[in-house]
């Protein structure tokens, strides 16, 4: 599904990934955990197209397409999906013409028609059913005044609705209370299935208790430095991430 | 070289005297010789002078032999209206559909002189031409107009379009319009103007009205004009008690635009709604001057101007707001709120507040920025192409100013003309 190979970027001057590579299949779970300032967030933003970022080494393979060399809104529509650390607030544009507009434009990528009224509104009762999303936020402006949690189980319903091939979560566990947290990780674990996969980012193993991964790596200075089965987390949760921090050869 | 006042001269020696008042064109004439011509040097002109328009002289449209076969006479689909139709400042009497009712004078101007419907001394309310070197040209020179008065508690079963159509090379037009609404009547009117691709010269309006005592006044003013005209609105309105006034301005196209509002409170528990939207692009010039003057106690407005400066275009949002000292409890709301799209595009803005009494809520605000890069990058995150995530915020941004319009057709026209000339289609 994706394969990162030799990845390296950065912000202005400044390099970030340091040659990052990593392989998820169809239907996985990753989780990429580590320290702050290790480069997770950068990745997520890499992956989803932030123009602030400049790759300067490196090769992504998304389902066959060269990830690179598509905008953010093709790599969408290709399949991929970020859900944001930090959602943003957008007033004025209500949240559902927001997600009409993006299930069409996924639509015609796909050489469909516009969906129908009637079937988007069907969609969207069942989607924001899973992370309990109410008719009031449905129908305000895209994120504005919402809560941290709000805003979360917001990012779960736009994937939800556009069905991505690759989720990449990002710091998705920040800012939610222990309900918001479950929420968001049964949402998340619905939607898990042999064709999507998984890509969780995050500081802090707790996520991982709820949205339970098939393979666990630690990013550190840009690199990852350690891959394991899902008990990784709980050692990193136990020891820290100092004794880890040198890559073990 | 030439001085301005000289070009000026120049500028205005081919117009025919005014067909209106001619005690009016004789004070317009008069006040011509004393009044600077806008530059550079004018505070009020600074970033709006007049010198590009003076360098063609225009002149007064023949009498029109018809209206023109490709121009619709209501440019609103769907719309049911009264018509008053306008080409180059002239009535096209056949092409009008004017409303025929007691209690109600629709007619144009020249008629309503004709028939001593406007006193001696009365014929104008602003006193425009005493100001403004814009003025004098308009008084000097008015042609004919709207002309509708309603009586006490007459409430207008339609609106009533006024579509003034500029057409021809270095054409002058100097539209007129008055509307007085009576104690507790009601009436709409839409201000259209067009213009056809090739079109020069100046269209110099002028819309008085007066709003009676618990009488309603709603205005939709559409401006959307391709060629080269430069375009000087000037509305004046005054308030009688509990009345209300509402006026929408979108600048849909223009070459170059000033507008010109002047809203005075004379009566306590007054409401004015002031809403401007202008998105101009290329080398557009779009100027919003609006004076909001609170004189008595327990009045209300609220003003809310956007736009959106593409390109190279460039403008003004100058809002005034007096609240005297008599004007107790006023409550006045103003928000201006601008993106600079491209770096060539500029906008001065500048809200003027002057405050005498001291027992009123005024708040205000101005804003210029940049599109919020972030949401942006949000949008396309979700599949949505760069274009449409733009067209997303863009019809965000403005949708407010766009609510209230008195007509839905013409909102909705409105939102169709902008979503064509900015490709939101």
């Amino acid at each position: 599904m994706l394969t990162i190979n030799n990845l390296h970027a950065r912000v202005e001057d400044t390099p970030i990934l340091k040659g990052l590579n990593l392989e998820i299949g169809p239907g996985e779970v990753h989780a990429i955990m580590g320290p702050n300032g290790s480069g997770k967030s950068t990745l997520a933003s890499v992956l989803a197209g932030r123009e602030d970022y400049e790759v300067t080494a490196g090769s992504v393979d998304f389902d066959g397409t060269d990830l690179l060399e598509l905008d953010a809104s093709d790599r969408a529509r290709e399949g991929l999906f970020l859900a944001f650390q930090y959602p943003v607030e957008i007033p004025g544009v209500s949240n559902l013409n927001f997600m009409k507009a993006a299930v069409n434009a996924k639509r015609e990528h796909q050489g469909l028609e516009p969906i129908a009224a009637k079937d988007f509104l069907a969609m969207v009762k069942e989607k924001a059913a899973l992370v309990e999303l109410d008719g009031r936020l449905r129908d305000r402006s895209v994120n504005e005044g919402f809560s941290g949690g709000e805003k979360k189980r917001n990012e779960i319903f736009q994937m939800a609705m556009l069905e991505p091939k690759l989720a990449v979560l990002d710091e998705t566990d920040s800012g939610l209370d222990i309900d918001a947290l479950r929420i968001v990780s049964e949402g998340v674990n619905a939607m898990r299935n042999a064709g999507r996969s998984f890509l969780v980012i995050t500081h802090y193993q707790r996520l991982l208790d709820h949205i339970v991964p098939d393979f666990v790596h630690v990013l550190s200075d840009g690199q990852i430095v350690k891959s394991g089965p899902k008990e990784l987390a709980l050692e990193l949760e136990a020891k820290g991430y100092d004794w880890i921090k040198e890559p073990v050869a | 070289m030439a001085t301005a006042q000289d070009q000026a001269q120049a500028f205005v020696a081919g117009l025919a005297a005014s067909s209106g008042s001619a005690s009016l064109a004789e004070a317009g004439r008069q006040a011509l010789a004393d009044l600077p011509v806008p530059t550079r040097k004018s505070e009020r002109w600074k970033y709006s002078p007049l010198t590009p328009m003076l360098v063609n002289p225009v002149r007064t449209a023949p009498a029109p032999a018809g209206w023109p076969e490709d121009v619709p006479t209501n440019p609103i689909p769907g719309l049911d209206a009264y018509r008053i139709v306008l080409l180059n400042g002239q009535v096209v009497p056949e092409a009008c559909d004017l409303p025929v009712a007691d209690g109600v004078v629709c007619m144009s101007l020249s008629q309503a002189y004709s028939e001593g419907r406007i006193g001696e001394g009365d014929e104008d309310w602003s006193a425009y031409h005493t100001r403004e070197w814009v003025g004098a040209v308009h008084a000097a020179y008015a042609q004919d107009g709207l002309f509708l008065s309603l009586e006490n508690g007459v409430v207008l079963d339609r609106p009533v379009l006024v579509h003034h159509h500029a057409t021809g090379e270095n054409v002058a037009s100097c539209p007129r319009h008055r509307v007085e609404v009576g104690a507790n009547a009601h009436a709409e009117v839409v201000l259209w103007s067009s213009a056809p691709e090739g079109a020069s010269g100046m269209v110099n309006a002028v819309l008085e009205a007066k709003v009676g005592a618990g009488a309603r006044l709603g205005v939709d003013k559409i401006q959307h004009e391709q060629g080269a005209v430069f375009q000087l609105a000037h509305e004046h309105v005054t308030q009688d008690k509990d009345s209300t006034f509402r006026i929408h301005t979108v600048t849909v196209q223009g070459h170059w635009v000033r507008n010109e509002l002047n809203v005075l409170q004379h009566g306590s528990g007054s409401h004015t709604v002031m809403h401007g939207a202008y998105l101009p692009k290329g080398q557009e010039h779009v100027d919003n001057h609006t004076t909001m003057d609170h004189t008595v106690p327990h009045c209300t407005s609220s003003e809310l101007y956007k736009g959106i400066w593409y390109d190279r275009s460039t403008g003004v949002f100058n809002g005034k707001v007096f609240v005297r000292e008599d004007a107790q409890q006023t409550n006045a709301y103003q928000q201006n709120a601008n993106i600079v799209a491209d770096a060539g595009a500029s906008i001065n803005a500048k809200p003027e507040l002057e405050i005498y009494a001291d027992d009123v809520k005024c708040s205000h605000g101005c804003t210029v920025g940049q599109f919020d890069e972030e949401a942006l990058f949000y949008l396309k995150s979700r599949g949505i192409a760069e274009r449409a995530a733009r067209a997303l915020m863009v019809q965000a941004f403005i949708g407010d100013v766009l609510e209230g319009f008195g007509q839905v057709e013409v909102a909705q026209e409105v939102e169709g003309l902008l979503a064509q000339r900015h490709g939101w289609m």
